[in-house]
């Protein structure tokens, strides 16, 4: 499969590209040949089926660019402008296993501290871009992960219960089963232990638990230390033991997890949710109106996206400001404009600290709407 | 295949000598090689390795158009694979790992009761805190942000490994590949936990490693596997049904026994009965109400204490050294896989 044969794939390709460059942003086109772990590390080995992988004989595995994002933070990060702002954009063909060869564009603005209007700009010249090149117009929506891990932060849930909705949340399970209490085995392995460490308390049992270890010669085995170890199995211990999140908080999550809207009307509602719960989320509802307001004064209607807490399900790889655009009708289609924050990624990359980042990227043959 | 693995073996069957003969490939050495020799032998077939020991072709002993290759397991898997013989003897193990798309590609004939093995997925035992997959997902979702990186996982069994983790929700880890002492990665510190495969566990618990409650992926034996690419001529599928006919024929006679009783007269309800409480099945009626039966060989007992009960005086069992069939399973079921033609 070749999309970008498509003499009007082409075409839209180019259009997309002459309006990024028309706003400003400075065009990079990264090597095509990429190393293959830079993406396996950050986007996890199931990744792996969808790589076109290369090997020349050397120890490092090379894929054809799956993506942008990485190889654009890449070249910035080795050019001598990396750590202070840089608008730049993208544009052509990107190789996945399943797809073959796809078309795409894309913008990325580092460095900037004024986070709320560079959100805006993103999502302002991606929306544009896509209008030149002939896009209907697309149905747009809304998420927050800073948001969404602010609010968790501060219902401090337990960390093993956190861990538990995260990844629960992720893989759409529904939320009466991520809070049922996990049944306790009789017999299991370990039940007397926890039995007789139910008597201490925390510091006590993990002063025992590790002296244990410690008698029996374990340090750290497997890249996990034993303190490590011992820390989770006592906390699984008192999920065991009955503990649960108690009605009170599943109660906020399922309220806070129900909002979606339009962004004032999803913003009114969290304010009030977090001031009838006594959370403190005004740091992040006020980076979020103000956001709002630098949308809405590039003159996009605010009134036709939607806003929704459960998106993304998954919130690892972005840290604040998510958004997607599809074809309206296309109903379960993958978006044809996918961006977000994620101001942790450049320091995983090699950065000297963490860089404020956020991107967009548009897939080419999906504008519009007949590639599906 | 590494680049290593193609200058040493054989060069690849050409589609002439694959259009009119049967391929058979089958383990060149070590235990697995006695074993399936012995598979082979029980059913008739006497597989006669070419004159040194260093020749990897040879022939079964009475039977035209056929030709074994002796290869490595993995070289097995992967000729079935591309189509370049006919059958093969290979662990299941090896058919799901390196046979992308197995469904369509190969046909599990038969399992052959040796090369037992299971793949599992094993940490280390100081891990007190882990004892399933669900536990494993756990600590791999609170890896990263504690240690600035994916778990990393030690296995030649990439796409096993693969398929099963993200089964489970499992996401963010790495695999490293490893070709040879997988259980020592994590002591090694190249790796958290592996997947290999174990035949007892005894290695796996040398290394201070523990299998997961629901760490089994697969339980591999060897099979007799059927490639559906390879180019069947007539040659090859008359062979093919020789073969499968005596092997079928064998496993019959060993895994049943034929049982002789006078009863009378017999109705068609209690045949009926016969079949569902025991499994056993009409051959046929002699003269004076004689009846032969054929039952599995662990129903025997029951089932002539059962006949007994209905009237006959005596029950003789007997074991068969093969029971041929106009119509064998295992013949049937590959002709369907591979189509008229």
């Amino acid at each position: 499969m070749t999309r970008t044969d498509r003499p009007k794939d082409q075409e839209r390709l180019e259009a997309v590209l002459a309006h990024f460059l028309d706003a400003g942003f400075a065009r990079r086109e990264p090597a095509l040949l990429q190393p293959a772990a830079v993406f396996l590390d950050r986007l996890g080995e199931d990744f792996r089926g969808r790589l076109y992988l290369v090997n020349d004989g050397g120890d490092a595995e090379l894929c054809l660019r799956p993506e942008y994002t990485i190889p654009v933070s890449l070249d910035y990060l080795a050019s001598p402008e990396a750590g202070k702002p840089a608008a730049l954009a993208y544009g052509g063909a990107i190789f996945r296993i399943g797809d073959g060869q796809l078309a795409q564009a894309g913008l990325e603005s580092f460095g900037r501290e004024d986070r709320e209007a560079a959100d805006a700009e993103i999502l302002g010249v991606a929306l544009d871009a896509a209008k030149a090149a002939g896009a209907a117009r697309l149905h747009v929506r809304l998420g927050d992960a800073g948001l969404v891990r602010t609010f968790l932060d501060r219902l401090g849930l337990p960390p093993a219960w956190r861990r538990r909705f995260e990844i629960g949340f992720a893989r759409g399970t529904p939320l009466a089963k991520i809070f049922a209490t996990p049944a306790r085995k009789n017999g299991e392995a370990g039940a007397g232990m926890l039995a007789a460490l139910s008597n201490v308390d925390a510091a006590g049992a993990k002063k025992l638990v590790e002296d244990m270890l410690s008698i029996a010669g374990i340090s750290t085995v497997g890249g996990r230390s034993a303190g490590e170890i011992v820390e989770r199995f006592l906390e699984q211990a008192s999920l065991a033991d009955g503990g649960s999140v108690g009605s009170e908080k599943r109660a906020l999550i399922e309220a806070f997890f129900g909002v979606e809207g339009s962004p004032d009307a999803a913003s009114g509602a969290l304010r009030k949710l977090a001031k009838y719960a006594g959370l403190d989320l005004a740091f992040a509802l006020d980076s979020f109106d103000t956001r709002s307001s630098f949308i809405a004064a590039r003159g996009l209607s605010l009134d036709d996206m939607v806003f929704s807490t459960r998106f993304p399900h998954s919130i690892d790889y972005y840290s604040g400001f998510m958004f997607e655009a599809g074809v309206p009708g296309a109903l379960g289609a993958p978006p044809a404009i996918g961006g977000g924050r994620y101001d942790t990624l450049l320091k995983t990359l090699g950065a000297a600290r963490d860089i404020p980042a956020v991107g967009a990227a548009i897939s080419i043959d999906r504008l519009s709407g007949d590639a599906a | 295949m590494s680049d290593v693995e193609t200058l040493r073996t054989p060069r690849a069957e050409s589609q002439d000598r694959l259009q009119d003969r049967l391929i058979v490939a089958v383990p060149s050495k070590g235990r697995l090689q006695e074993n399936a020799f012995a598979f082979f032998a029980r059913a008739g077939l006497e597989l006669q390795q070419g004159r040194g020991a260093r020749d990897y072709r040879g022939t079964i002993a009475g039977l035209d158009h056929v030709e074994a290759a002796f290869l490595s397991a993995s070289e097995i898997t992967a000729r079935l694979a591309r189509g370049e013989a006919h059958f093969g003897v290979t662990g299941e193990d090896l058919v799901r790992e390196e046979i992308d798309d197995p469904a369509h590609r190969v046909e599990l004939l038969a399992p052959l009761g040796f090369g037992a093995a299971n793949v599992v997925v094993a940490v280390p035992a100081a891990w007190i805190d882990v004892r399933g997959m669900a536990d494993l997902a756990d600590v791999a979702g609170g890896f990263r942000a504690r240690h600035g990186r994916g778990l990393r996982v030690a296995t030649k069994y990439v796409n096993t490994t693969r398929r099963y983790f993200k089964e489970h929700g499992i996401a963010d880890y790495r695999i490293v590949e490893s070709s040879g002492a997988t259980e020592g990665a994590p002591a090694a510190g190249a790796a958290d936990l592996i997947v290999d495969i174990t035949t007892t566990g005894a290695t796996l618990k040398a290394n201070a490693l523990k299998t997961l409650d629901d760490g089994v992926i697969l339980r591999s034996q060897a099979n007799l596997v059927a490639s559906l690419t390879a180019p069947w001529g007539d040659a090859a599928r008359e062979a093919a049904r020789i073969i499968l006919s005596r092997i079928a024929a064998e496993e019959e006679a060993r895994t049943t026994r034929e049982l002789r009783a006078k009863l009378g007269e017999v109705g068609d309800k209690l045949l009926r009965k016969a079949e569902t409480k025991f499994g056993a099945t009409l051959r046929e009626r002699g003269a004076g109400g004689l009846l032969v039966f054929a039952a599995p060989a662990h129903r025997v007992a029951p089932f002539a204490d059962w006949l007994i009960a209905h009237g006959a005086q005596t029950v003789t069992s007997g074991r068969l050294d093969y029971v041929f069939r106009a119509d064998n399973e295992l013949w049937t079921r590959l002709s369907a896989r591979l189509g008229g033609g």
